[in-house]
């Protein structure tokens, strides 16, 4: 692997460090840390209420931590106090944080009440100020990619469940994020139309777009992933290459796991 | 009396009428949104404040509420009001009164919002104020139409209560028509009045809603 060979040159996007969260007497995140180097592509796996979403949550500012560092590159986000609780950065820190990710919702969220070209540039415009005819450009680039430039005026509801999700990836793009996460991005397709959506992600890897993926697509995410976390109970049990944790995975725990879901 | 004189006389009525509901709408429209998101607020105090006063303004008579601020100026404070208070007692009354029902339907409305649509708007950097007016409201207007029609067309109606304040609407005027012509036609006539205004508004209604049809969710 190429970062394998550089790993001194290795530049961290995003870096989570020791980070805790818990909803009322339920601890979902239990120190855990993760980091992530531009480039890569990071597939989170795990079963059910493990804590993957709230993992992301938690990256992508719509959790907060309750201990812990999270850092998108010189960005320092929040960090912990004397007493050990996380303490967030201002909001235009946060705010600039934001321009470095991208997420992509199991459900889409697109708009509803605005067409495919609005979801993609109305942010780009009324957020960063980006200027019209740049954003139009970069969005019908975006959808040529995602193989919707036909779609343009559309809005989502005439649209299928995959090429919705296309579009929620390109207007994640539109700002030209960092990192790109992708919380279960398939889960709510039929089979049929998971394909297109996999091929789009599959090929923004290619183009080595850094990215933290949580999926049940245990096959996907061995092809597509340098690194593999496998998390249960708020924890990390097993990290490593996709060959280490699918192939000669150390734990009990990820054993069954595998086994389980093939 | 003849026809078109009794029809003058209804008209002019008509134009007090459609002021008080025109009125009412333009202030009571943005003043319950305003009164939801104090509903909605974070700030226990003030979603108090509002729920209490939805629960006064729903859960009393509407006249009482106009005679209260047609009389109430004089009776407390023994303020002498001008001889136009009635319109301002009027006015203030039913956009007070038609802004508690209308924050409940809003309310309704924004909470059925999916939870995702704020995430999103969240994440892609959007302000709480650009998230509430671009990508809330506009969802929310198509959601509430129909209920919102509803409160419409009881406005419609309702303005016939400006009567108990001596305004001289259309109601008023019907009423005083018929004691002194001892016909009931000016009450048939003032009747087909209202459903017309009725019809109209319901079929703009209709043409909004078409209009916003272009998507569903
Ligand atoms: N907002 C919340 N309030 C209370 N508990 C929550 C909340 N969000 C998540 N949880 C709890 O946290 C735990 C982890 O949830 P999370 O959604 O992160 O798991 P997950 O790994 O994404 O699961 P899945 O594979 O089903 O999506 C669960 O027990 C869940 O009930
Ligand atoms: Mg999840």
């Amino acid at each position: 692997m190429t970062q394998e060979n550089n790993a001194d040159a290795r530049e961290i996007l995003v870096e989570l460090d020791h980070a805790k969260k818990s909803f009322g007497d339920t601890e979902v995140l239990k120190d855990l840390s993760l980091s992530v180097g531009r480039g890569e592509v990071l597939a989170i796996i795990g079963p059910s209420g493990g804590g993957k979403s709230t993992l992301l949550r938690c990256c992508t500012l719509l959790e907060t931590l309750d201990a812990g560092t999270l850092r998108y590159g010189d960005i320092e986000v929040a960090h912990n106090d004397a007493d050990g609780r996380a303490v967030y950065a201002d909001k235009a820190t946060l705010a600039s944080a934001r321009r470095r990710f991208g997420l992509v919702f199991q459900n889409f969220n697109l708009f509803p009440h605005y067409t495919v070209m609005k979801n993609l540039i109305d942010a780009p415009i009324s957020v960063s100020k980006m200027p019209r005819a740049e954003a139009e450009e970069r969005a019908r680039r975006l959808l040529a990619r995602m193989n919707l430039q036909d779609k343009e005026d559309m809005v989502p509801c005439e649209l299928s469940g995959g090429q919705q999700q296309r579009v929620a990836i390109a207007r994640a793009l539109m700002q030209n994020p960092d990192v790109l996460f992708f919380d279960e991005p398939t889960s709510a397709l039929d089979p049929e139309l998971t394909k297109g959506v996999l091929r789009v992600i599959r090929d923004l890897a290619e183009e080595h777009m850094t990215m933290v993926i949580v999926t049940h697509e245990m096959k996907f995410a061995r092809d597509v992933a340098d690194h593999v976390i496998f998390m249960d109970g708020g924890v990390i049990v097993e990290e490593g290459t996709a060959e280490d944790v699918f192939d000669r995975p150390q734990h009990e725990r990820t054993r069954s796991f595998l086994k389980g879901s093939e | 009396m003849e026809f078109g004189k009794m029809m003058s006389l209804l008209g002019s009525g008509f134009v007090l009428t459609s002021q008080v509901f025109v009125i009412t709408l333009i202030g009571a429209l943005p003043l319950g949104i305003v009164v939801a998101l104090c509903r909605m607020s974070r700030f226990k105090p003030l979603a108090w404040l509002a729920r209490l006063y939805i629960s006064f303004l729903r859960g009393t008579p509407l006249m009482l509420q106009l005679m209260a601020l047609m009389f109430g100026p004089y009776a407390l404070f023994k303020m002498q009001v001008s001889a136009d208070w009635k319109f301002w007692a009027c006015y203030i009354g039913f956009i007070l009164n038609y802004a508690a029902y209308f924050a409940e339907i809003y309310r309704s409305g924004i909470q059925s919002i999916p939870r995702g649509q704020y995430e999103a708007a969240e994440v892609l950097g959007y302000s709480r104020g650009q998230t509430f007016c671009k990508i809330v409201l506009p969802q929310v207007v198509k959601r509430i139409m129909p209920a919102m029609g509803n409160e419409v067309i009881t406005l419609v109606k309702d303005t016939s209560l400006a009567f108990v304040l001596g305004i001289m609407e259309m109601f008023a005027q019907a009423k005083a028509l018929a004691a002194s012509q001892v016909s009931l036609m000016p009450y048939v006539l003032a009747a087909l009045i209202y459903w017309a205004c009725c019809l109209i508004i319901e079929f703009a209604l209709g043409r909004i809603e078409k209009k916003m049809d272009y998507y569903h969710d």
